[in-house]
């Protein structure tokens, strides 16, 4: 039988970043995923991530992976791939699956890193071909260059089911709309935003009646539900759709740490079945330490720092790093922690209906049934003047953790005080009209606004990720944030640059009264 | 409409190995080396993986990445095979698959 210093299971973010911290101090350490590719959910997220600088922030998610990666060979960790842990033993025996053979390895110490899958929901037609897991349509988008389908239905508007409706318009896909049975939107309100704007419709408190269809679903049904979650007959709406796609939730993958005789909990604020463990990954069995999503339902940032915390605390478990060490990683990983469980989606915060932002501004209310603010709302939080001279917009209005808009500022236009904090303009406006803020904003939440460029028109610069790029004097319309057409438009930019990693900035040029309203161009063609 | 993503926004062109032919049902069919042999599927049009043994329902992807077993077909004589982590190869003989359980 192998031994290993450390065995480390899924190569996600978690694991990544456990082995990391395990290999920095000497220890011998292997990661076994059942996958083809390393990186776990990381691979499949093409967009820029939230958080701050010290989270990697603005950093798109399959950069994350690759970098995580990189700096794990450096080190020496022996990354096994197709390896699909099948037994957990309290001993510590590890026992693979690679292709045909079953392998057996011992670990002095066990870091379980399998992250989640995806919940499954039931309704009449739900097995036909052509209803999918919203993870199978990115990873045969993302990792396969196919496209899932032509007209699709997404179920589920949680930051999973907002961020792949967005990835699926970015492949090319129509979506023809988003559909929850929660009665507000549950994920970011800028990952919702960005899809409501390009004219894809929400429909909350809504859920799948039935799919029909033959080989293939050719429709899908949706009705509105009572508090109940009952229907309400003579709500149904019938949509022609390829495609359907769930996103109802992630469920913590925590077998191998059961057969292993760790306690497991049933917490549903943190997803379902989860271990029980310690402020340094440690689970009820000697040795064996539990990180990432495994241990509850968060991000990718919160999964590399308990990674981190659960390598080292490993290491000192065996000997290789002293306990001095681990308490300051541990206060300072903590500490990196409770920065990002702040704000209105902080995990103890979870299901409530929050009223007013930290600010003490009412919250949108269109946001969280429709999927963008309204006109109204939007004034609380920001304005456009019709003046000449650039002022970034920012249409940012939860209490999320992010700052880079902070950061790339060359002239430090931008406020955001704690991480949560709604970014400010600081009263002195020097903006030069860069973009770089509109570029690196995560949510796409911010827009450059030169209110007056002549002959009673004014310049909206947007982050634009989709192909093809209009090109300087196509005409179009511009899109209001609810997705229907206000004006007249022309592009009077198309800025494509590698500060901007991707998102190119799109200028056009409308009436200057528009210039609060419009936030997305559709070209003529297109139309 | 074009199955495949010729010009990804943010991922560009897809790397792809080479183009090899094999055969889906009896005929021919073309699919990147390597890539899973739902994805060539797919790009072909196909959604139809196997037909359930009892009720005779159709079955496609569904988790595509090797988990629910949805995807199972026939290939290269063997039964079960989930098509969703199986490598394409040249000349590989792949079959709807009919009247067995899947596992
Ligand atoms: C659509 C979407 C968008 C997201 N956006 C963001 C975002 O903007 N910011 C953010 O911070 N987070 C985001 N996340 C969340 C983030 O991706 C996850 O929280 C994070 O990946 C969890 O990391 P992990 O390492 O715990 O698990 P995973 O990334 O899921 O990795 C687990 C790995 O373990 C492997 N594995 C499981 N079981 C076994 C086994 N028995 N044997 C071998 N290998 C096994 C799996 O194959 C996988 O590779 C998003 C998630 C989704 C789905
Ligand atoms: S689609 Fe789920 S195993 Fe292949």
């Amino acid at each position: 039988m192998k031994r290993y210093d450390l065995i480390v299971v899924g190569a996600g973010p978690a694991g990544l970043s456990a082995a990391i911290e395990g290999a920095k101090r000497g220890l011998k350490t292997v990661i076994f995923d059942e996958n083809e590719k390393p990186g776990g959910q990381l691979f499949k997220q093409i967009h820029k991530f939230f958080g701050s600088k010290e989270h990697r922030a603005k950093i798109r998610g399959f950069k994350i992976g690759e970098e995580l990666l990189a700096e794990a060979a450096g080190l020496g960790v022996e990354v096994v791939l197709n390896a699909a842990v099948i037994g957990l033993y309290q001993e510590k025996e590890v026992v693979v699956r690679i292709g045909e053979a079953v392998r057996h390895y011992k670990g002095d110490a066990v870091i379980v890193a399998t992250g989640a899958t995806e919940n499954a929901v039931y309704f009449e037609g739900w097995d036909l071909p052509g209803v999918i897991g919203a993870g199978a349509a990115q990873t045969m988008m993302n990792l396969h260059g196919v496209r899932p389908g032509e007209k699709v239905l997404m179920l589920g508007a949680g930051n999973v089911g907002l961020v792949v409706s967005f990835q699926l318009l970015q492949a090319g896909c129509e979506v023809v709309a988003v559909a929850d049975a929660a009665s507000a939107v549950g994920g970011y309100g800028v990952h919702a935003a960005k899809v409501a704007r390009t004219g894809v419709s929400f429909y909350l408190s809504h859920t799948i009646i039935k799919a029909e269809g033959g080989d293939r679903v050719n429709a899908v049904t949706i009705a509105e539900v009572d508090e109940r979650f009952q229907f309400i007959p003579g709500t149904e709406k019938r949509f022609e759709v390829d495609t359907v796609c769930l996103a109802v939730g992630l469920s913590p993958m925590c077998q191998l740490l059961k057969m292993a005789g760790c306690r497991v909990l049933e917490i549903p604020a943190k997803g379902g079945q989860v271990p029980l463990v310690g402020t340094r990954g440690e689970t009820s069995a000697d040795g064996i330490f539990a990180a990432g999503d495994v241990s509850g339902i968060e991000e990718a940032s919160s999964a590399m720092i308990e990674g981190r915390i659960a390598g080292i605390a490993a290491a000192e478990y065996l000997g290789y790093a002293v306990n001095a060490e681990l308490e300051a990683a541990i206060a300072e990983n903590e500490a990196a922690l409770s920065e990002l469980r702040q704000g209105m989606f902080a995990p103890g915060r979870r299901g409530d209906m929050v009223e007013f932002t930290d600010e003490g501004i009412h919250v949108s209310v269109s946001l969280l049934k429709k999927g963008y603010v309204n006109d109204e709302e939007i004034a609380r939080f920001t304005s456009a003047s019709e003046t000449p001279g650039f002022r970034p917009i920012i249409e940012c209005t939860q209490n999320i953790p992010c700052n880079p808009c902070r950061d790339v500022c060359p002239r430090n236009c931008i406020k955001v005080e704690s991480i949560t904090a709604l970014p400010r303009l600081n009263e002195y406006n020097a903006c030069s009209g860069c973009g770089l803020c509109v570029a690196s904003c995560p949510g796409q939440a911010i827009f450059l606004v030169n209110g007056d460029v002549g002959g009673g028109f004014a310049n909206v610069t947007l982050p634009y990720e989709f192909l093809p790029l209009p090109k300087e004097g196509d005409r179009g319309v511009a899109l209001g944030r609810d997705g229907q057409v206000v004006c007249e438009a022309w592009v009077s930019k198309a800025q494509i640059s590698s500060a901007f990693d991707k998102t190119n900035l799109l200028t056009i040029k409308v009436p200057a009264e528009m210039a609060g309203k419009a936030r997305f161009f559709k070209s003529k063609g297109a139309v | 409409m074009e199955k495949r993503i010729g010009e990804h926004p943010i991922l560009g062109k897809p790397q792809k190995g080479k183009l090899v032919t094999f055969t889906f049902d009896g005929a021919a069919a073309q699919g990147y080396e390597g890539e899973p042999i739902s994805a060539a599927l797919a790009a072909a049009g196909v959604s139809v993986h196997r037909y359930t043994a009892k009720a005779h329902k159709p079955r496609g992807i569904f988790c595509a990445i090797g988990r629910c077993t949805d995807c199972v077909m026939v290939v290269d004589g063997e039964v079960n095979v989930r098509a969703c982590v199986t490598p394409l190869r040249a000349g590989m003989d792949v079959k709807t698959q009919r009247g067995v359980s899947a596992v």
